[in-house]
């Protein structure tokens, strides 16, 4: 997670006599906290589950054959096979990566987009604020199936391309803009607040007062509809694959899976149900370890 | 500005507009209001002018509004309907048309020769930009009202037509007129059934060659039923009894063409009872269809044809061989019953089942699943160790070439991939830049019930959807002998020796003819479907 | 603060030249053969072809193009789409009807979202907080795709709670459940934005001093608190409102409601330029609205916030 405090904490002496440093109280507290193992746990293993998916299955995603149509768990195949007679859970293993990949990828570059335009615009006001401000208007405005017909069809790389850096493009240039709008009210509020003032007039100059002084303090629910913006992220991948769009050829993914099995979800619910289940928990945890790892570093909370 | 109590007045803005919301609508009628009228499901139509209809939604929309010179019976041999007699003369060439007397457009306006004549004439003039407008083209004169252009996509434009009046349409009097064709053609006949050739009344037009504002909106027509109202349009179109209709009288009083967005929405309708027919269930409701509506889940012929198109410019699939091994590694019943469910039928000739010369698996051993032979052959004539199949993403395709490739990877030992493009207009953009895009998904319906609407178009060198490149000068040879000879049956003979050249050749895998697939609810009964996926209008009825 | 809104309203003018700009550029990097795309699979004769690319200008420049629908749009005419459709009647429409839907889920998310968003920050870490978690996640695990057919399938044909779809006729009734599938696709987000500022705040000194001056718990909760962590929440149902407009194009299809999403999704996959600029112009209009709206709130809510 990109929280500030952990900058923060890497700057601070860490001495051993010493008392106690933050991030110490921090592990000391998170040790304990049943929650914060089970969410990094669940975290690991999808992560190992995206680098070595051959650790989990042997069995080829790619070899399908219609006599196997919606057959249940049988052999290695523990959750069956879907509407093409492929192993359901061997793609939803080797699904992970792609998933994982957009879901990531996409995140970052939309919370490094929206940090930037959302901490200017809040922290200078004015004319700065006016452009930026429209200028997310304007991205806000392009309607998101035209976004991604437009770089999916453009940025494609040709021949063989999975789509992969289309998706992630698509979805981080198209989502940053909620994340900036929240940065930048956030920013706004604490602005007025008068440790700012105080700060300021001790002699902090832009920068600093922006990353040391605002930042860590109107960072919170910015953080939020970024781990909000993962799960949605890896979730809308299987809206744009429902819209054609989406990752192409012999890609897999949990998104691909959802939008292929989602109109026979009355005849055979487990090729729908599993992916939707792996998704549900990666967010569950994504979620819960940052909220522990958070709650940990607050000071405020002690 | 909000006073004291901003987050209540934002409370009291929310609950308001909550309310504004709700109030809103509720001000258009039920659909159903008359007890012997029908609901059916289409999609907002593109057009509804006549000759500028091509899509099924329009015609079917047409097909209640226009009666039409002649239709087709059980043996799907044209007979006249509103028309007295269509005949030829010796040569072919020249067809004369009388017209049954006493009929009426919606307005009062008799239907006369010369309303035919302005129609065609207004469908076939280039400029009127007219979907429809190819379908005049074997009529003489046809040429100069389309100029070709002169460097084909260069700079210079085409020049302006001198006349817009087909030179091979002329008035004998006010019930006959006669049609000169550009070169004899024994079934025109057959041509005319279709929806561009419906007659429009003269209050169409604003002054000649022009149609009035709005007349698209509020079409009047010469069929059983007329427009109630106008074209709502992505909404409904609704349609009332004509009571001065001289024609066949249908059983129901009107019909609701009710528009949907996704078929799915309207399945959704027709299991609530809402919708009365849909004349297509989609795939994905194929497997619940028979629980959801038990007998009222029917299917019947249509003229669709699947298949799957070689770039026969590129080196890797000249060789026939390789073309046949392909083929011979699909098989269409497993994915004809497990994919579509039955819903569609395997495909082993080149033209649909529903035209006079068909010939059951004329196609031969090549279109027989064989995956021993399909290996050996395929080995022997080294095909390419990677296969492409090209589809459009938005037609639903995605499960059967998924299967299909899946079938092909393991009969050939191969690399199989379906390769999605967003639109068939990108496919074709690259098939006419001869980029090598591998196997090409395609598809068929025809205009009208002949063989040659099936081998012209998509075989002959100029064909205008031979979109691979195919080309064969003994085909072409044979196709126009075919179009020039005395009979019907004289054609018939041309047509499928031109078929064997196929056969042998393999340019395309035949792989299925489809079906209608339709449903109705239980306020209706005696629900069938035409050829040109039409609801027979004049046999549905209603139950009380 | 007359000022600011002058000022505002200005900026609106150039912000919607640049909205329609972008959008036209990206409809014209989109665009290969719209002729073709109409026609779908069924081949165009070269005069068919050539009288349509005249009718359209469909073969000139980006800039010609450009402003052939900018010199016509600022004579009022909206033009027609490549069906002959006029894009103004179009657009009368179809957005009472996404207006509609829209304001009815943003308001069932955020009515939901802030009462279950205080209530689990409270009873932070409790059953409660814990198993809104698990519901909220669940729904945003879900993609649309997936929840607006189930949600038509359980509560439209198989409970019968609502109409299986909004064909009859587009009112209240026909449109709570599509708007209940909105509504989930942005409760999430707003819940836990509302719940992390809510816990921010209920730290804050002035709480402290509220609680001492003897005010109840509910009072210091639901007005002190809340007051005071809106600000965020309210920029995120701003944002929302205006993504519920243009991306409801899963639902419209789903509960056949043809709104702006439907139109828009039409217009991109025919290449049909004017059509979509049409929609997005006012698509924009509406977000700088709302966005204005949203940052007037922002001084109300706050009195240290000053706009001048």
């Amino acid at each position: 997670m990109s929280d500030p405090n952990l900058i923060a904490m890497a700057e601070a002496p860490a001495g051993s006599g010493r008392p106690r440093s933050l991030a110490g109280d921090a592990w000391h507290d998170l040790r304990r906290n049943k929650i914060f193992w089970a969410s990094s746990v669940l975290v690991l293993v999808v992560l190992l589950m995206a680098l070595a998916p051959s650790l989990f299955t042997s069995a080829d995603p790619a070899a399908c054959a219609l006599s196997n149509k919606h057959k249940g768990p049988a052999g290695g195949a523990l959750f069956g096979y879907d509407f093409q007679g492929c192993d359901v859970f061997a793609r939803t293993v080797h699904g992970t990566r792609n998933s994982i990949e957009v879901g990531f990828l996409s995140t970052l570059l939309a919370g490094v987009i929206g940090l930037c335009f959302g901490l200017a615009a809040g922290y200078y006001g004015g004319a700065v604020d006016a452009v930026l401000s429209r200028g997310i208007d304007i991205v806000l405005g392009i309607p998101f199936l035209l976004g991604a017909v437009v770089f999916s069809g453009r940025l494609s790389a040709g021949e063989g391309d999975d789509g992969v850096t289309a998706v992630t493009l698509t979805l981080g240039l198209l989502a940053w803009t909620s994340a900036a709008r929240v940065m930048r009210s956030s920013v706004v509020s604490a602005k007025s607040q008068d440790y700012v003032a105080a700060a300021r007039m001790l002699g902090a100059g832009p920068l600093r007062l922006m990353f040391r002084h605002i930042l860590p303090n109107s960072i919170a629910p910015f953080i939020v509809v970024l781990t909000l913006m993962l799960g949605a992220n890896i979730a809308a991948e299987a809206t744009l694959s429902y819209l054609g769009v989406g990752l192409k050829g012999e890609a897999i993914s949990w998104g691909v899976q959802i939008a292929d099995a989602q109109g026979q979800a009355r005849v055979a619910a487990g090729p729908l149900v599993w992916p939707s289940v792996f998704l549900a928990a990666t967010v569950l945890a994504f979620i819960m370890l940052g909220d522990a790892v958070r709650d940990a570093f607050d000071p405020k909370l002690r | 500005m909000f006073g004291k109590r901003p987050w209540k007045m934002a409370a009291g803005a929310a609950a308001i507009s909550l309310l504004v919301a709700g109030c809103r609508g509720g001000d258009s009628e039920d659909p159903t209001a008359t007890a012997n009228a029908v609901v059916i499901g289409i999609a907002e139509p593109k057009h509804l002018l006549p000759t500028n209809t091509t899509d099924n939604n329009g015609s079917q929309v047409l097909a209640s509004l226009f009666y039409p010179l002649v239709d087709f019976d059980a043996g799907r041999k044209p007979v006249e309907v509103a028309a007295e007699s269509v005949t030829v003369d010796k040569t072919n060439r020249v067809w004369t048309i009388k017209l049954k007397p006493g009929f009426t457009f919606h307005n009062g306006e008799p239907v006369t020769s010369q309303n035919y004549i302005d129609a065609w004439n207004y469908g076939a003039y280039a400029p009127n930009a007219q979907d429809g407008g190819y379908f005049f083209e074997r009529i003489a004169g046809y040429a100069d009202l389309n100029p070709l252009d002169p460097d084909g996509a260069g700079p210079a434009k085409a020049p302006d037509p001198t006349t817009n009046k087909m030179s091979g349409l002329k008035k004998v009097d006010d019930l006959t007129f006669t049609v000169t064709l550009s070169a004899p053609f024994a079934s025109f006949d057959s041509v005319m059934a279709y929806s561009v050739f419906y007659p429009l009344p003269k209050a169409a037009f604003a002054k000649d060659g022009v149609i009035a504002e709005g007349f698209e909106e509020k079409l009047i027509g010469n069929g059983p039923f007329k427009l109630k109202g106008k074209w709502e349009h992505d909404d409904k179109i609704v349609v009332e009894k004509f009571s001065d209709f001289k024609g066949v009288v249908p059983k129901i009083d009107g019909v609701t063409w009710k528009i949907y967005q996704d078929d799915m929405a309207a399945y959704a309708d027709l299991v609530d009872n809402n919708l009365d027919v849909q004349t297509n269930i989609p795939t994905d409701a194929l497997a619940v269809a028979p629980a959801d509506l038990g007998e009222r889940f029917q299917n019947s012929e249509d003229s669709g044809f699947d298949f799957i198109g070689f770039p026969t410019f590129a080196p890797e699939y000249e060789n026939p061989n390789v073309r046949k091994a392909i083929s011979m590694a699909i098989n269409r019943e497993e994915i004809a019953s497990q994919v579509f469910l039955n819903s569609v039928a395997a495909a082993k000739s080149f033209v649909s089942p529903v035209v006079q010369g068909y010939r059951e698996n004329s196609c031969g051993e090549a279109c027989e699943y064989n995956p021993t032979k399909a290996r050996e052959l395929y080995a022997e004539n080294k095909g390419p160790a990677e296969i492409k199949i090209t589809y459009n993403q938005d037609g639903g395709h995605k499960s059967w070439v998924d299967a299909t490739c899946n079938q092909i990877k393991a009969a050939l030992r191969v690399n199989c991939t379906g390769v999605p493009e967003p639109k068939f207009s990108v496919m074709q953009e690259k098939l006419k830049a001869k980029q090598n895009i591998g196997l090409i998904r395609l598809g068929w319906v025809m205009d009208y019930p002949l063989m040659e609407n099936y081998l012209g178009p998509l075989f002959t060198t100029k064909g205008s959807s031979n979109f691979y490149g195919w080309s064969n000068a003994a085909f072409d040879t044979l196709m126009k002998q075919g179009s020039a000879a005395a009979t019907p049956e004289a054609q018939v003979k041309k047509w499928q020796q031109a078929e064997d050249i196929l056969a042998q050749e393999m340019p395309i895998i035949p792989l299925r003819f489809s079906r209608n697939v339709f449903g109705y609810s239980t306020r209706v009964a005696n629900v069938d479907m035409d050829l040109f996926k039409k609801v027979d209008l004049y046999e549905i009825e209603t139950v009380a | 603060m007359f000022r600011y809104i002058v000022r505002r309203l200005l900026q609106m003018i150039l912000t919607f030249f640049g909205a329609t700009f972008v959008v036209f550029a990206l409809m014209f990097a989109n665009q290969d053969d719209p002729i073709q795309a109409l026609a779908g699979e069924k081949p165009v004769s070269a005069s068919l072809r050539a009288a349509l690319t005249e009718r359209y200008h469909l073969d000139e420049g980006f800039l010609s193009q450009y402003w052939y629908y900018m010199s016509n749009l600022l004579t009022g005419d909206l033009g027609v789409t490549l069906t002959g459709r006029d894009i103004s009647a179009l657009l009368a429409e179809a957005w009472p009807r996404t207006l509609q839907l829209s304001l009815m889920a943003i308001v069932l998310a955020a009515v939901l979202a802030v009462t279950a968003g205080v209530w689990s920050a409270i009873r932070r870490g409790g059953a409660l907080d814990n198993g809104i978690l698990a519901f909220t996640l669940l729904l945003l695990a879900m993609p649309i795709v997936v929840l607006a057919p189930v949600a038509q399938l359980v509560f439209g044909m198989e409970l019968g709670w609502f109409p299986a779809t909004a064909s009859r006729e587009i009112s209240f009734y026909t449109l709570m459940l599509p708007a209940i599938v909105l509504a989930t696709t942005v409760v999430a987000t707003q819940l836990r934005v509302t719940r992390t500022s809510v816990v921010e705040n209920l730290r804050a000194d002035y709480v402290r001093t509220a609680r001492a001056k003897g005010l109840t718990p509910r009072r210091v909760t639901w007005v002190h608190v809340l007051r005071n962590s809106l600000i965020p929440v309210i920029t995120l149902i701003g944002v929302d409102l205006g993504t519920l407009m243009s991306g409801a194009l899963v639902t419209e299809e789903v509960f056949n409601i043809p709104g702006v999403g439907f139109n828009l999704a039409r217009g991109i996959r025919n290449e049909d330029g004017p059509l979509v600029v049409g929609f997005v112009s006012i698509l924009v209009i509406v977000f700088l609205v709302v966005n204005l709206i949203v940052d007037l709130l922002y001084a109300a809510l706050d009195p240290r916030i000053r706009y001048e």
